[in-house]
């Protein structure tokens, strides 16, 4: 080592302690990603237990609002034709009440789904997490891996759980109203229980997300130097 | 040069690199108390190879994450540079971490999802450096630790050897001032360690880093500049270089 070199160092290290910056956002996605890639099978398990529920809603929504559009702008000719078919039932309170328990409980399990695989994403990573926070990881860059991991996992299931449910509600609802229901589909009522759809796969995913995550940010970057579980 | 030879006390304190001071701490076990050190005073000179030796449980490894900020003292100061980590809030500890410790793991530690060029430019996207940037100097640093036809193996394609490599690259990349290893040869065999301990001991020549290391392995004391005994949380003794060549029977004995 020659003096020149030392001196050169001893000035640099003479700065004070800087403050350490966060990743930028598209390094963390990429992260994510990667991490999902490689856990594909539980990925996709998780996945299509959003698909379902998901899906579930959004059929009911959408039958619904489908069903209410006719029983409201159908003509008197076709409503009568309907009724005379059987066709034009109004869903009791009671059998409502029913598929609203179902639909929660849908929701339930596939949120349960997600916290469980978060979890055990973190526990089964800690030795990683403990050593990218050696290297200089934050905080908010470890919520972010995870909570961008389950997002990977809502988005996906939560789209094809809507364009599943959407599909059958409409087909079901070309069934059975036949020709009523050319001109008569709520565009607009149905767009915002998608919408509504969307809320609840976010929520959904985000939620069972946020625990696991914020235990992992916990994580003392000592854990790198753990062993064993 | 000379001054840092024969200079281990507090006199050039601009030179301490690390600075530890009456060091402390205890766990909690349920309701005892393991008192894992039990005050230790040491200064570390920059660029100086230090090994720490002891017994299993003589709080090497507690010892090792005091002086890397991993964890706190119960009592005691630790300095790094001159600053006491214990003043440093989460961004700078971080920092810290990312910018003047180079972390390398008995068990390596790679990021096992991204390829040894992406574990290795991890530190420096952490410590903002552009990506381009990044991955040049990612690759020119597995090319110093003769990893360059291996940047996008993962870690699982690569033997344990070539896995520590990797990790020591990746624990230069911010160039930081020191290097902390515990037990880096743990898990390799004879040759493949003897190989990690010579090239821990050549970038201390090329890059000035101070590299410290804790060890059961003989064979790292040859290339130490101090060995740190440490049995039962305190600092046993201190051996110099000069003194080891010299009574290479005490160091098997010591053990
Ligand atoms: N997290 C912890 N909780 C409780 N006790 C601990 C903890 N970490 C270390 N100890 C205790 O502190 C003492 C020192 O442990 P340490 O790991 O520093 O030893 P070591 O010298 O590194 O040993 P080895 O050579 O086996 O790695 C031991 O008695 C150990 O049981
Ligand atoms: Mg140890």
């Amino acid at each position: 080592m020659n003096k020149e070199n030392t001196i050169l160092d001893d000035n640099r290290h003479r700065k004070k302690i800087g403050r350490q910056v966060q990743l930028p956002v598209s390094n963390a996605i990429k992260i994510a990603w990667q991490n999902i890639r490689v856990r594909l099978g539980r990925s996709l398990l998780v996945t299509s237990g959003i698909i379902l529920a998901i899906s579930f809603l959004s059929y009911i929504l959408c039958s619904d609002a489908i069903a209410k559009n006719i029983a409201g702008k159908a003509n008197q000719h076709q409503i009568e034709q309907l009724q005379r078919d059987g066709k034009l039932t109004i869903n009791s309170e009671d059998a409502k009440t029913q598929t609203r328990w179902m639909v929660g409980l849908a929701l339930l399990v596939s949120f349960v789904g997600v916290l469980n695989s978060m979890l055990l994403s973190v526990t089964e990573r800690f030795r990683e997490i403990g050593t990218m926070k050696c290297l200089g990881a934050l905080d908010k860059l470890v919520v972010e891996l995870f909570l961008f991991e389950s997002m990977f996992q809502g988005l996906v299931g939560t789209s094809l759980g809507i364009i599943m449910g959407l599909s059958l509600a409409l087909g079901e609802g070309s069934l059975t109203y036949g020709s009523a229901m050319t001109g008569l589909v709520p565009v607009v009522g149905i767009i915002k229980r998608v919408g509504i759809c969307l809320l609840a796969g976010t929520l959904l995913t985000v939620f069972g997300a946020l625990y696991p995550a914020w235990l992992a940010a916990r994580m003392e970057p000592i854990s790198a130097m753990r062993l064993e579980v | 040069m000379n001054d840092r030879a024969k200079n281990s006390d507090d006199h050039l304190l601009a030179a301490n690199v690390v600075r530890a001071v009456d060091v402390k701490k205890v766990f909690k076990l349920g309701g005892e108390e393991v008192h894992a050190l039990r005050g230790c005073t040491l200064s570390i000179k920059r660029g100086e190879y230090i090994s720490i030796m002891g017994p299993s449980g003589s709080g090497k490894t507690t010892f090792f994450n005091m002086i890397g900020g991993l964890d706190k003292p119960n009592y005691g100061q630790v300095f790094i540079d001159e600053v006491d980590i214990a003043s440093l809030d989460a961004f700078e500890l971080a920092w810290l971490r990312c910018h003047k410790i180079g972390y390398i793991f008995q068990t390596f530690n790679l990021i096992p999802v991204q390829s040894a060029l992406e574990n290795v430019m991890l530190p420096m996207l952490f410590s903002g450096m552009p990506e381009a940037d990044a991955q040049d100097k990612a690759a020119d640093l597995l090319q110093k630790v003769g990893l360059g036809h291996r940047l996008l193996n993962k870690p699982t394609q690569l033997s344990g050897g070539q896995q520590q490599r990797v990790a020591v690259a990746r624990a230069l990349a911010n160039d930081p001032a020191i290097l902390l290893a515990d037990e880096p040869t743990g898990n390799l065999d004879l040759k493949t360690g003897e190989e990690i301990i010579e090239m821990l001991s050549g970038l201390k020549d090329d890059f000035g880093v101070t590299v410290i290391t804790a060890t059961h392995d003989h064979k790292m004391l040859s290339v130490s500049d101090r060995v740190i005994y440490l049995v039962d949380g305190r600092i046993d003794r201190i051996q110099r270089r000069e003194d080891l060549r010299i009574t290479v029977g005490t160091i098997e004995e010591g053990h």
